[in-house]
């Protein structure tokens, strides 16, 4: 049996989020929750790194680098420390998926201000919406061979 | 008329044909005259039927389709008299083939003219053209609706809301038709109205609810089969006596939900489809949700827990208008609910419990968000009624409280669930994290106020629920 072959990319970078992008978009998988519309922004405060990701009907659209303000400027944003977001993805790595402690959901419940976050109800509520398709989306992260920056 | 020489003749007509000795030729002249094969099956059967009699019948027939003058015999006319039959009704039977004996028969047995005018009508109907095809009014493909309409799906598909192109995406601020036509459609005139008592876009409208339909019905969710049962193992007494008290709250708020979108739908006019088919499927969502609970409580050792007092619920069903009833179930209630999906995810003991709440949020997300928006819509057409809406909630909350406090059982099963067991510090743990996600629930509530229009809710909320809710500065202060 050939052995896979997985793509290595550092995160956080564009580079590390294409290749997630990559496989969501082959994913038939991802496919069957639906569709699923919104912009999402991703903070890694620590590392003064921020992207936009676009999820538009049943693929991954744009990701993007950008400032902080941009990344605001979206439904809702998802945001970590850079430990946060290394034992996250170390996780789902180790596992093939989240664990129960470290579902979007499970970490949303426990940071204070949540893991989504927006300045409207509304639009934050896309988080919960369409949630397992972004947790689909961060579990398809372990097939990526994940190197930190940090 | 067709060729008689080549009409081919069903093998039953044969069987029966030969019974009788009637020649396969006079069979092949009646079908080619029109006559159904179950009709000429029929005439053959009738006692008395010879040869000589069909070949008689037959070449009248053809007599007559070839523009040949009726002859009506002597003995028909006279009883014809008699009985008041008009003679241009014997001649109508006879086009259409019946036997002068059956005439003689219908005559005697006191049937009338008009019914037998009636019974010729739709005869003719069915043999209109001459060659079997009905007669068509085809007056109705005339309506004078738009036409032409060509819809390309897109990136979604052909979603409910790519129907609005042209006249079909007029939707008036009232609705003016009181019957079940739908929206586009043309009206007939005089119909009797359906009851409903919603006419109003303002009063059940949100922008969302072409788009919730569709993402509810791409989103369904089985629990036979999507929830891996197998994954469940036995959990402590106390705990799994929390999970089943759990099931069984929101088991029973399933069924109010369902009653009270059930209990609203007749009343709403069919100018608003997109929202009548959202609801219908959030009607669905709740119907799987009192499932999956159910299935959750009976599966694992442990069973149905106490009824919840249901004071909230009773002040739910005594809504007076939709808008009233939709802020109350699906911005307040739906956000507690929220909370409790979160808390059961939050403590899932097994990949079958974190399943069903996954699923749970975003099916409850869908109703808020419809809630939210409704909301929205309502005070943009009416802000003159912001008072009252605000005055309503105040009920609502107050009850929602009283509610909670009232339903020890409830409140206990959520912190042994959270403390992890039933012990004093863990229940002690429990409450603690209660806590925790009351104040998330709370800030989250005037969040979704917040974006339905209703900002000031914040300052006006019920004291205990106001009790959570971050300060402005506090709010600040946590995001920088």
């Amino acid at each position: 049996m050939a052995q896979q072959v997985k793509t290595k990319a550092t995160f956080p970078s564009v580079k590390w989020f294409e290749a997630v992008k990559k496989i969501i978009n082959n994913d038939d998988g991802y496919k069957r929750f639906g569709t699923c519309d919104a912009s999402v922004g991703i903070k890694v405060p620590e590392a003064s790194k921020y992207f936009v990701i676009t999820f538009e009907a049943f693929e991954v659209g744009d990701v993007k680098e950008t400032d902080e303000r941009a990344a605001e400027d979206t439904d809702f944003w998802i945001e970590q420390t850079y430990d946060q977001w290394q034992e996250m993805i170390t996780n789902i790595a180790d596992n093939g998926k989240a664990d129960l402690g470290h579902t979007l959901n499970t970490l949303d419940v426990e940071y204070p201000d949540g893991l989504a976050r927006s300045n409207d109800g509304y639009r934050r509520d896309l988080f919960y919406r369409f949630n397992q398709s972004f947790q689909h989306f961060f579990d398809a992260t372990s097939q990526i061979e994940t190197k930190f920056a940090k | 008329m067709s060729d008689a020489s080549t009409t081919e003749i069903p093998p039953e007509l044969i069987k029966v044909a030969e019974e009788k000795d009637i020649p396969l030729d006079l069979i092949r002249r009646a079908l080619a005259l029109g006559f159904p094969p179950d009709a000429i099956r029929q005439q053959m059967s009738m006692p008395g039927v010879t040869a000589e009699a069909a070949e008689k019948l037959i070449a009248e027939q053809e007599k007559i389709r070839s523009g040949g003058e009726i002859t009506i015999p002597e003995e028909v006319l006279t009883l014809a008299r008699e009985k008041n039959w008009p003679e241009e009704l014997l001649k109508r039977a006879l086009k259409l083939g019946a036997p002068t004996a059956m005439l003689i028969q219908q005559m005697n047995a006191g049937i009338t003219a008009e019914q037998a005018s009636g019974f010729i009508d739709q005869q003719e109907a069915l043999r209109g053209g001459g060659d079997g095809a009905p007669q068509l009014d085809l007056s109705w493909m005339k309506v004078p609706t738009e036409w032409g309409m060509r819809v390309i799906p897109g990136k979604k598909g052909l979603t409910v809301n790519m129907l609005n192109v042209g006249t079909y995406a007029d939707i008036p601020d009232i609705w003016p038709y009181h019957t079940e036509m739908p929206r586009g459609a043309h009206p007939i005139p005089g119909l009797p109205a359906m009851g409903y008592t919603i006419y109003e876009k303002a009063e059940l409208w949100s922008e969302n609810a072409g788009d919730l339909y569709e993402e509810a019905i791409q989103r369904r969710w089985r629990p036979s089969t999507d929830i891996p049962w197998e994954s469940m193992e036995d959990l402590p007494d106390a705990v799994e006596k929390a999970v089943c008290q759990l099931c069984t709250h929101i088991s029973e708020r399933a069924l109010v939900a369902g009653d009270i979108v059930g209990g609203w739908l007749p009343e709403m006019s069919y100018g608003y489809h997109e929202v009548k088919l959202y609801l219908s499927v959030a009607e669905f969502d709740v119907a799987r949700w009192f499932e999956v609970f159910r299935k959750r409580a009976l599966s694992n050792g442990g069973g149905l827990g106490i009824q919840a007092p249901g004071y909230f619920h009773r002040t739910l069903i005594d809504a007076r208008a939709w808008t009233e009833a939709s802020a109350a179930l699906h911005i307040l209630s739906s956000s507690q609910l929220m909370m409790l999906f979160q808390i059961g995810h939050y403590t899932a003991h097994n990949e079958a419990e974190r399943k069903i709440f996954s699923y749970c949020i975003e099916d409850v997300a869908r109703q808020r968000a419809y809630g939210s928006q409704h909301l929205k819509y309502f005070l943009t057409k009416h802000s003159e009624r912001r008072g009252e809406i605000s005055h309503l909630l105040n009920k609502y909350e107050v009850m929602l409280e009283y509610e909670w406090n009232a339903d020890e059982p409830l409140r206990g099963a959520l912190m042994i669930l959270l403390g992890g067991g039933a012990s004093e510090e863990q229940i002690a743990e429990g409450a603690s994290k209660l806590e925790y996600f009351r104040k998330r629930w709370a800030n989250d509530y005037v969040d979704q106020l917040a974006a339905a229009g209703l900002g000031e809710r914040r300052e006006k909320v019920h004291r205990s629920i106001k009790h959570y809710i971050s300060e402005p500065e506090e709010a600040a202060a946590a995001a920088a």
